[in-house]
């Protein structure tokens, strides 16, 4: 059994759309700069729908286990939709209790897709 | 040759003072003074930088500095050796050694500049020099396949270590700082902008921040590229060492406990890492000199690489 269930640890060991685009139509890095949890995501967009997703990092077991899912999730979704992600659908697609001090963990990659839509 | 007969070599340059080169180029027996050795010598007598040959050599190559100079011809120096002669020097029975003494001339001076360049660039280089003849002294940069002969010395620069350091904390800052002044390339990578400054890390050659898993996929690890992990921080050591124990890196150490560097290589033996190449890794890093300090444990890690670059350890 493992600390925050059988979803993160499934997606932290085996990281869906783990990787890079060769020409991504758009791309944003960030870092946490207070535990260094640095991510990179890459979508392919065609008539303003999300074709495809990519990211890299350097992230802890939950900040990894969020980017996957959200790869996952926002394939094939409108990219306005994208930006408006709940962040209540990311938490409950975890399926775990995350803590109030790692939560920032998991809207790391939400962040920043945010950011670049 | 190293970074201290470089950084010589450019002061003297700088200061236009006229000095006169010794080399070791030959010796018999075994001795302490590797061929290559480099003394400087002024017009005076006097010695510039550290080095010295040793015992009577240096009292033969000072007296004949002068004339070099003087004459602005270089010579070469055979000394027989006594017995008396070859204690002083380190020789453990009598032999002989060869010196090449010349004038540090622009030309001279402009293609140890350029040596220097290559060499810090990690670009091995040679220099060969004609020791005989009306061409004594004339030197040239080769590739370093060419050969030795009677009358030339080919005198072979290999490039500085890179000891490459992941993670930019509190024992990363002296870790640079002693790395550097042993002559080591130092190159520092971390994912966060605000401890990877340049500010923090004044003496670091390189500094790269991004993804540390990314970078290290992408840079070129050697025999001569110890690594060190300091980032105490599992989404870096794992990836780092998981790329690292591909290369044929002499030295990889992460910063732990015992305790955690099993948890580390267990979750790489998972991942199909074979135990003998987990081997490599070196938990806790760092030579035992109860320290505790961030610079008491850089010092212990320096110490370590230095043992291990040097065949100790």
């Amino acid at each position: 059994m493992t600390a925050y269930g059988s979803v993160i640890h499934d997606h932290s060991r085996n990281p869906r759309n783990y990787g890079s685009l060769d020409e991504p139509d758009l791309r944003r890095e960030e870092v946490n700069p207070l535990c260094g949890d640095r991510v990179r995501i890459e979508l392919a967009v065609r008539d303003g729908v999300v074709e495809a997703a990519r990211f890299r990092g350097d992230l802890c077991t939950i900040a990894k286990a969020a980017t996957s899912l959200l790869t996952v999730a926002v394939i094939g979704m409108k990219i306005d939709d994208v930006r408006e992600f709940p962040e209540e659908r990311l938490f409950a697609a975890l399926e775990a209790e995350i803590p109030r001090a790692r939560r920032q963990c998991a809207l790391l990659p939400l962040q920043v897709l945010r950011m670049m839509t | 040759m190293s970074h201290e007969t470089f950084e010589l070599i450019e002061r003297l340059r700088r200061a236009r003072t006229p000095a006169a080169m010794a080399t070791l180029v030959r010796t018999t027996g075994t001795t302490p003074r590797k061929e290559g050795t480099k003394m400087f010598v002024g017009s005076a007598g006097e010695i510039f930088g550290s080095v010295t040959i040793g015992g009577c050599v240096d009292a033969r190559v000072i007296e004949q500095a002068g004339e070099v100079l003087r004459d602005a011809t270089p010579r070469l120096l055979h000394l027989d050796l006594g017995d008396e002669e070859a204690w002083e020097i380190g020789l453990t029975c009598g032999g002989a050694v060869d010196v090449f003494l010349e004038p540090m001339t622009d030309g001279a001076f402009e293609l140890y500049e350029h040596a220097r360049r290559e060499w810090q660039a990690g670009r091995a280089v040679a220099i060969a020099t004609t020791l005989n003849g009306d061409g004594a002294g004339s030197r040239s940069l080769v590739d370093t396949n060419a050969r030795t002969t009677d009358d030339v010395y080919v005198e072979l620069l290999r490039p500085p270590s890179t000891l490459v350091i992941f993670g930019a904390g509190a024992v990363a800052m002296p870790l640079v700082t002693y790395a550097k002044s042993l002559g080591f390339r130092t190159l520092l990578v971390d994912g966060r902008e605000r401890y990877a400054t340049r500010e923090r890390f004044p003496d670091a050659d390189e500094i790269r921040v991004g993804i540390v898993s990314e970078i290290v996929e992408t840079m070129e690890i050697n025999a001569r590229t110890p690594l060190v992990l300091v980032a105490h921080d599992a989404k870096i050591d794992v990836p780092v060492l998981r790329q690292a124990l591909t290369t044929n890196a002499p030295y990889i150490g992460v910063l732990g406990s015992s305790r955690r560097g099993a948890a580390l290589k267990q979750l790489l033996r998972e991942e199909g890492v074979a135990d003998e190449q987990l081997q490599r890794v070196r938990v806790p890093v760092g030579l035992d000199i109860g320290g505790g300090s961030a610079a008491e444990i850089a010092l212990s890690i320096i110490a370590e690489v230095v043992a291990v670059m040097n065949g100790r350890r």
